[in-house]
């Protein structure tokens, strides 16, 4: 009986487990042969082990340095943005979206478009001829940025990503504070207390652990971020918006620096790691 | 009176924030509608000649663009990377939820796959795939955009095997049905609603995604989203963007419907893998 269990989880189990395997384990051990190895298009099929040269290369390569910053602030400063405005419109706009629930429709739709296709549409919104919001700032304040210059760019994208995903933050938090039990409210209201402090002192403790949830969901996608960049500025001007994603790539496709490209891969795929582990820590910590 | 106030001011706020958000969308549906003239003669958010020879045009095949190759690729490849996870899952997620098979290794590990940044496994995957033969077709396509989707799907099936009721499947076990049967005929009918929410959300994820996409084909297997991309590339004499904008309204609109009958239970599925994840 028992034996035949453990038959049976293994059969239940090895689909997927191969799939993977096959699908990710696999590159994984690619990833590691030719990071330390010396590799061309030419000689894939016979890398010459290099050691740790390709690190080096990528340590002291400036621009992988640039990249990390660019994709941790970008991360950090978007995932916050998101959070607090999702907090906001989530709680004022309760009352609102208990009654009428198909708003949430309008506020979330952001979501379900592609980020690349989102990323196209603001080539078309932002173009200094044909986009509408140069075409109305100019005609009600008589100038527009250049938005996609140097020294906007950053802004620029940060304001992208944060208004198609606020929305995400914004359901959450909304589902959250709609799962606060009633009494707990009800028993803040009896006493008096006003909205303001209520939220504050009663309301917003309930939410902390989604709130928490949502800051990570949303940092993890802002440091990976790649396609509504790629799309929207390559990664310009002058390098200024290339996100670790985007180094990696062009390390890779634009160059061929096969060797730098997979190091700095490792590199990420070993900082992520490390990351998930202490969130995963943190997380576990606060339920025990 | 105060009270009113206050719903019409939280009524402005709505209004604002969906028009803040959903600006880009709508600007560039109102473009996609417009003449090449008027795009220039008239940026603004109303079109005083609605026409459709811009959906006209991207619907005419080219050499260079062929929208339909794109719809076709996107649809195969999204089909492939929303039930391949499914089909891969379910039986794990059927162990792990009932024999807590897999629960402390790999269904955190799987989990966790959401969070890493995919392009890790993208350049030893086009490797892999270039002597595979898997480089720019529907398949490799497919199964890469499968991984993408297989932590949720497995979340969600799990959460879902877990509410079905223990009776239902020990009275059968009672009549001496085989684990087969069971997971076919309970517990498949049972899920059907978590199996709909995985199938449109991976559907939907896949649909949207760029990356893969973008490495992975080069001519034959290219996806919409990238496709469309090639619409921005001016081909000599600069950007049509009412062209450009057309295209983007067919390559949002397949996930934006599935998207808007579903809206509630995309929410549902996403608080759930946002709280486990």
């Amino acid at each position: 009986m028992r034996r035949g269990r453990s038959l049976e989880n293994s059969v239940l189990a090895a689909p997927v487990v191969l799939f993977l395997l096959l699908l990710l384990g696999f590159p994984t051990v690619l990833d590691i042969i030719y990071g330390f190895s010396d590799v061309t298009f030419e000689t894939l099929r016979n890398p010459s082990f290099n050691g740790l040269d390709n690190f080096r290369t990528v340590i002291a390569d400036d621009d992988f340095w640039h990249a990390s910053w660019f994709s941790l602030k970008f991360g950090v400063l978007t995932a916050l943005a998101e959070c607090a405005i999702g907090l906001f419109l989530a709680v004022y706009l309760a009352p609102l979206i208990r009654q009428h629930p198909w708003l949430l429709a309008f506020l979330i739709a952001p979501m379900i478009v592609s980020p690349a296709m989102m990323g196209l549409m603001y080539r078309l919104v932002l173009h200094e001829f044909v986009g509408p919001l140069p075409h109305y700032l100019y005609t009600w304040m008589g100038d527009s940025p250049a938005f996609l210059s140097r020294e906007n760019v950053f802004l620029t994208v940060f304001t992208i990503e944060t208004l198609q995903w606020t929305p995400f933050a914004l359901l959450l938090l909304y589902m959250a504070y709609e799962a606060i039990p009633l009494h707990v409210r009800e028993a803040a209201a009896v006493d008096g207390v006003r909205p303001l402090k209520r939220f504050w002192y009663v309301e917003l403790p309930q939410m902390l652990p989604t709130l928490g949830i949502a800051f990570f969901i949303r940092f993890i996608d802002g440091f990976r971020v790649f396609d509504n960049i790629f799309v929207l500025t390559g990664s310009g001007p002058g390098g200024s918006t290339m996100s670790l994603s985007i180094y990696i790539y062009e390390a890779f496709f634009k160059s061929g620096s096969i060797g730098k490209a997979l190091a700095a891969s490792i590199l990420l795929f070993v900082t992520s790691f490390l990351i998930l582990l202490l969130a995963g820590r943190l997380i576990r910590g606060r339920a025990e | 009176m105060r009270r009113r106030l206050k719903t019409a001011l939280r009524w402005l706020v709505f209004a604002v924030a969906a028009f803040v958000l959903n600006f880009p969308v709508l600007a560039t549906l109102v473009t996609s509608l417009k003449t090449n003239a008027e795009i220039s003669s008239n940026p603004g958010l109303w079109v005083f000649k609605p026409t459709l020879e811009n959906y006209a045009a991207v619907l005419t095949v080219s050499d260079r663009l062929n929208i339909f190759a794109y719809l076709q690729n996107s649809l195969v490849a999204a089909l492939i990377g929303s039930i391949v996870p499914i089909v891969l899952c379910f039986p794990m997620a059927y162990a792990i939820a009932r024999r807590e098979y897999g629960q402390r290794l790999f269904f955190p590990l799987v989990i966790n796959l959401r969070a890493l940044p995919l392009i890790i496994f993208a350049i030893p995957l086009y490797m892999m795939y270039r002597s595979l033969g898997l480089l720019d077709t529907q398949l490799g396509l497919g199964l890469i955009l499968a991984v993408v989707n297989l932590p949720l799907a497995l979340l969600v099936l799990v959460n879902a095997i877990n509410d079905v009721p223990l009776e239902l499947e020990e009275a059968a076990r009672m009549d001496g049905a085989k684990l087969g049967s069971v997971l076919f005929r309970i517990i498949v009918p049972v899920c059907r609603p978590a199996l709909l929410t995985v199938f449109i959300f991976g559907f939907i994820t896949a649909w949207n995604e760029f990356l893969f996409g973008l490495m992975l084909t080069t001519r034959d297997a290219v996806p919409m989203t990238v496709g469309a991309s090639f619409f921005f590339a001016s081909g000599g004499g600069g950007v049509q963007w009412g062209v450009a904008a057309a295209v983007i309204v067919v390559a949002a609109l397949p996930p934006m419907l599935l998207g808007m009958l579903m809206y509630r239970r995309i929410g549902g599925s996403m608080m759930a893998g946002a709280i486990k994840g």
